[in-house]
């Protein structure tokens, strides 16, 4: 078997993020007090739990933003523990945020294409070189960020100012900002946060889409008839460890994760 | 025009160029990357103070009556070269200093006191930069070369001064309307989200500081060339608001803006109390157009934020490609449209 097959087979058997023993603590406060947990390629991996029980801590260790005091973390076999958020972007790992994070003063259309990393203008020389050096690669990335857009039926607020946008919209800016980046791990921290129910429902049939395409996602979400619907399989922390995982109905026989979060 | 008037109006053009130099520069620290460096002045000063003793002969000139680092008597441009290469490279410790771990506001602060700290260096350390009493007799580019009368050289500076600013709108255009000026604004709005999305932030924020302190120091050059001396005194941090109100009140991030901007605050204040009969006690008008400059500074914050010319919408047409200033005019304008519509 040739070193590229081998590879490949082993990426495919591995799972795509291996989180060990990830301790973090705020001022003594125990955010997050040894996590471990596997993310298997293709799914939406729900993460549930009450508030304060490091969800989104955890995903800003995963991202970069928060350096873990212990433990690592694996992504397609390689070690990103504590590495940068901008690293760990360049890796596929692409994330939503748990507020609105839209670049607010930049069109729609801008906030998709700034998304695409390693641009042949983002350089000094790229820019200086002037538009006729980056102008196709910036059509070719307009091109796709249309299509983006017709799909989350978004094309009519192309011009728009991202911060004039409403709540919803904005969370569908940024989940088509993440996809803009091709990732391979989308990270999703609360997307239906300040959503109203019906955009809800079509934000959740836009993941169940990409997740059919293939693509692998972990969400942060406390609305469990939404966790419920797309996610599979779901893990519940509570007081800063992964309680159990499983299945939605696995997770609902289970006592100490009804105490913990089901029932308070 | 009269010899007076010329000399006159020839270097309030200078001065117009050197104030639209620096606030090009520190829109681009500010408007388009979101750093608020309070230490801009402190690029200018270096910029000239670079200038000033790359183009001086050695200490022992003149009697050696004043102190400087350096006195290598070179010939123009290398003086301004100098200034700017300088200016960029003087960006990097601060930038590593200032961004590289703090938040934006504590970056706000530790910017405003390296600039206070550095006057106050400069002031009172008189073997680095003769003190507070500064330097004079800096020689003015090409004078004996060319040979000509005060006016016309004058005026001759003046295109100098023109060609640096045209320069200097290639690079700053080249950038804004780049993918890595809007990685800058991206960052600006949002540092944490720009950083997710594989945005080096620190490299964005240290390259547009190195960029704008380029532009702030080509703009100390030109001017110290053009005054022949250089003084602590004249580059106290309260300057740096006076750059930020022209960049404010012009429209952030709008380059013909900040000219309007350039013209109505540095230029038009200065330029406006220098006809006014002297009333009170000596320094009085001064202190009113300080006054003046921050109700405005004021008015335009908080019913005019976005300025006299606000920042322009990045549009794109249907190939995809980014619109010039006079596509999107044209596009506005309802004859052509209708023409256009009839057309098809």
């Amino acid at each position: 078997m040739s070193a590229v097959a081998e590879e490949e087979a082993r990426v495919s058997t591995e799972p795509i993020l291996r989180v060990r023993g990830i301790v973090r603590d705020f001022g003594g406060v125990m955010a997050v007090a040894g996590a471990d947990f596997d993310l298997n390629e293709g799914a939406i991996t729900g993460l549930i739990g009450p508030n304060g029980a490091g969800k989104s801590t955890l995903v800003n260790i995963i991202a970069g933003a928060i350096r873990p005091r212990s433990g690592s973390i694996t992504f397609r076999g390689a070690d990103v523990t504590a590495q940068p958020p901008h690293l760990i972007a360049h890796r596929g790992i692409v994330r939503t945020f748990q507020m609105s994070s839209e670049f607010g003063k930049l069109t729609v259309l801008e906030n998709l294409l700034v998304a695409v990393p390693g641009q042949e203008g983002e350089s000094f020389w790229g820019a200086m070189r002037g538009r006729r050096f980056w102008e196709k690669e910036e059509a070719a990335l307009v091109s796709q960020a249309r299509v983006l857009l017709e799909r989350f039926s978004m094309t009519a607020k192309e011009e728009e100012y991202a911060g004039n946008l409403s709540g919803g919209q904005r969370r569908l800016v940024e989940i088509m900002r993440g996809l803009m980046a091709k990732p391979k791990l989308l990270l999703l921290d609360e997307p239906l946060a300040g959503v109203n129910p019906s955009l809800a429902q079509e934000i959740l049939g836009y993941l169940g889409a990409l997740r059919d395409e293939g693509l692998t996602m972990l969400m942060v979400e406390h609305d469990l008839n939404a966790v419920e619907r797309i996610c599979d399989p779901v893990i519940v922390m509570a007081q800063g460890k992964v309680l159990a995982q499983g299945t939605f109905a696995q997770l609902r026989k289970q006592q100490e994760v009804l105490d913990a979060y089901f029932i308070g | 025009m009269s010899t007076a008037m010329q000399f006159y109006v020839s270097t309030l053009l200078v001065y117009t160029g050197v104030w639209l130099l620096g606030a090009w520069g520190l829109n681009l620290q500010f408007g388009t990357a979101g750093l608020l460096s309070f230490a801009f002045i402190v690029f200018q000063a270096v910029g000239a103070y670079t200038a000033a003793v790359l183009a001086l002969g050695p200490q022992t000139d003149n009697g050696g009556f004043q102190h400087y680092i350096g006195g290598y008597d070179l010939p123009f441009p290398l003086p301004l070269l100098g200034a700017i290469v300088v200016g960029a490279a003087f960006a990097i410790p601060i930038g590593l200093v200032a961004l590289r771990r703090l938040r934006s506001d504590y970056q706000a602060v530790a910017l405003l006191v390296i600039s206070i700290i550095a006057t106050n260096v400069a002031t009172n350390e008189p073997r680095l930069f003769n003190g507070a009493t500064g330097i004079a007799l800096v020689p003015k580019p090409l004078a004996s070369w060319l040979g000509v009368d005060l006016i016309t050289y004058q005026w001759i500076y003046v295109g100098l001064v023109v060609v640096v600013c045209l320069l200097a709108y290639f690079v700053v255009h080249r950038i804004t309307h780049s993918p890595l000026g809007r990685a800058m604004r991206a960052m600006r709005d949002n540092e944490y989200a720009a950083a997710s999305l594989a945005k080096n932030v620190i490299v964005l924020r240290i390259l547009a500081f190195m960029i704008g302190g380029a532009l702030g120091a080509a703009s100390g050059a030109i001017l110290v060339l053009f005054i022949g001396t250089w003084a602590p005194s004249s580059w106290f941090y309260p300057e740096t608001f006076v750059f930020l109100a022209a960049i404010i009140i012009g429209g952030t991030n709008n380059s013909l803006g900040i000219f309007v901007g350039v013209l109505l605050v540095p230029i038009g204040f200065a330029e406006s109390t220098r006809f006014l009969p002297s009333i009170g006690h000596p320094g009085l008008i001064d202190a009113l157009q300080w006054i003046a400059i921050g109700f405005l500074f004021l008015i335009f914050l908080w019913f005019r934020p976005q300025g006299i010319l606000p920042e322009r919408k990045h549009r794109y047409s249907s190939e995809g490609k980014l619109l010039t200033v006079m596509q999107l005019v044209s596009r506005r304008l309802p004859i052509r449209s209708k023409v256009k519509g009839q057309a098809t």
